[in-house]
């Protein structure tokens, strides 16, 4: 794993240093930070490393360290670039570990994935946890918002063609932009994600 | 190619790993710095998760999304979710209209396309693409033409047994002029004329052709035994209250090899706000599953309550369904009981 910035570790002033800077002058709530956190998972996951989560937190520990050394506020790049610019070299360095392993990042993910396709679980595990995340889908499902609800069901159902027709008939009923409709369905959508992977994680 | 479709592809073709460097390392940076890239790259990803899941991928963006996409464990862990998420949009029926707002025709055609409770294959382990698909397809078709039956009653039902009477009896025209089994084709033969005759009342809407010779191809190819290791399959149907003082016992046809029965009872009017269901055997005396306490969906101007457990429950023999009603202060009283018959 990627060697921490020694002697460093994040305090409650520099984590909300981190949601204030993020937050540029209007209050989130900690949204933005939880939207960048995600983003930069995604980033990582999207360059195969093995464990974006971890590296998404490195990025984020390492600018608020280097907010807390200038107080709060850093003028060259606006946090979203900034972020991008610290995240690029969490990766770099990520690759030469790696690479200093004997492993490239992208190697070791495709062969976990060619291990995943070669010796599948037995059927019985896998049949649990079908049926387990089935199980917290169903819980999950009940505990959106019946509307909510209804609009995913609707939104990702059906396909190709009819699956368009679809959403373009919805988006008219909500006298919404077919734009708009997405961005609802796919945050209707990442909550009812987490929400199962919360509900199976704990099972 | 308009524009924003030219962007989508370039979205997919990004989630794929199959852009240049330099044009990744751009989009990278947008997808953390620009929020409608990050949407639009969200969306996009959903998307291709589900056609993936629901076999639309195909040439180099199958390949690309089996080498390159399913090589994370967390982007599996989106084909894990599609694969559930798609298993239970189809074991349940479509959303009540009132929540809605009006269908137009083109949506019921839709929900119309793949029946709620007709069956559903659940996604479950690790993906495998292409054969995956083609086996479980096959042992869809399997429960398509082997595991359903619609019921017609003596009295008007509701629309769900109808639709789903249709939509059998088309797989089931299809299917045997494909050379059904004998076996199989004498578990359905009443079910088929039924189901036509119920068709031709009622005037079906049109169908895209698509959908039955889907159906019809699959039923060609269908294969029991080629159900893939980490697939459950699930043989669905609906009851229908039975009519007072008796009646024909509904015949339900569980094909070997399935894991669950997922049934959707509809219920005759009452006040309840909740329900416990128990199956018992034939005399009514011993329950042999008893589900929780479960909430009951608005169709149309009645409430239905679906349950699901073991196939492996089922023998050749009648059962009953029994559903109970929660009052406020938790004592229950038996609304309704739904006897059918399995056959296997």
């Amino acid at each position: 794993m990627l060697g921490r910035k020694s002697g460093w570790t994040l305090s409650a002033r520099a984590f909300q240093r981190l949601l204030d800077w993020l937050d540029e002058g209007v209050s989130s709530d900690g949204q933005k930070y939880l939207e960048m956190q995600r983003r930069l998972a995604s980033y990582f996951d999207r360059k195969d490393c093995a464990l974006p989560d971890e590296l998404a937190d490195e990025t984020l520990n390492r600018v608020a360290r280097r907010l807390e050394e200038e107080g709060g506020v850093i003028e060259s790049d606006a946090p979203a670039r900034y972020c991008y610019i610290v995240a690029r070299f969490v990766f770099m360095e990520h690759l030469r570990e790696a690479r200093r392993n004997g492993q490239a990042p992208l190697d070791d993910a495709r062969a976990q994935a060619r291990a995943v396709h070669a010796s599948p679980p037995g059927e019985t595990d896998e049949k649990e946890f079908a049926e387990k995340r089935l199980n917290c889908l169903e819980q999950c499902m009940e505990e959106l918002k019946p509307p909510n609800r209804t609009l995913i069901l609707r939104y990702y159902t059906g396909r190709q063609r009819i699956k368009i027709e679809n959403r373009r008939a919805l988006a008219e009923e909500l006298s919404l932009t077919m734009n708009a409709l997405s961005i609802r369905a796919c945050r209707i959508r990442e909550k009812l994600e987490a929400c199962v992977r919360r509900c199976a994680g704990a099972a | 190619m308009s524009k924003q479709t030219n962007d989508q592809q370039t979205v997919i073709q990004y989630l794929l790993g199959a852009l240049p460097e330099a044009e990744a390392e751009r989009l990278d940076e947008l997808s953390l710095t620009d929020d409608e890239f990050a949407d639009a790259v969200a969306i996009a990803e959903k998307d291709l998760v589900d056609a993936y899941v629901q076999g639309e991928l195909a040439g180099a963006d199958l390949d690309r999304f089996n080498s390159h996409y399913l090589a994370s464990p967390r982007r599996r862990e989106n084909v894990y979710f599609a694969q559930a998420f798609h298993a239970f949009a189809e074991t349940n029926e479509r959303p009540p209209a009132a929540e809605v707002s009006a269908d137009d025709t083109t949506s019921v055609a839709t929900k119309r396309k793949r029946p709620g409770w007709l069956s559903a294959l659940l996604g479950g382990g690790a993906p495998r693409p292409r054969w995956q698909w083609g086996a479980a397809l096959a042992a869809l078709a399997l429960l398509v033409v082997g595991g359903w039956l619609a019921f017609e009653r003596a009295r008007p039902r509701p629309q769900v047994a109808r639709t789903q009477a249709r939509q059998d009896a088309s797989a089931q025209r299809e299917q045997e002029a494909q050379n059904q089994p004998e076996r199989e084709r004498s578990a359905n033969t009443q079910t088929s004329d039924e189901a036509a005759q119920a068709q031709r009342r009622e005037q079906p809407a049109q169908e895209p052709q698509q959908n039955d010779s889907q159906v019809s191809q699959h039923a060609t190819n269908g294969q029991q035994q080629s159900k893939p290791p980490g697939r459950i399959s699930v043989a669905s149907f609906v009851l229908t209250p039975q009519v007072r003082g008796g009646g024909q016992v509904a015949t339900v046809n569980v094909p070997p090899g399935t894991d669950y029965v997922a049934v959707r009872l509809e219920l005759e009017p009452n006040e309840f706000q909740s329900y416990r269901v128990a199956l018992l055997d034939s005399d009514g005396q011993r329950a042999l599953w008893r589900s929780g306490r479960l909430k009951a969906s608005v169709a149309g101007d009645g409430k239905t309550i679906g349950v699901r457990f073991r196939a492996g429950l089922l023998k050749r023999q009648t059962y009953v369904l029994r559903v109970e009603g929660v009052a406020a202060d938790a004592t229950t009283e038996i609304v309704d009981a739904y006897p059918f018959r399995v056959v296997r």
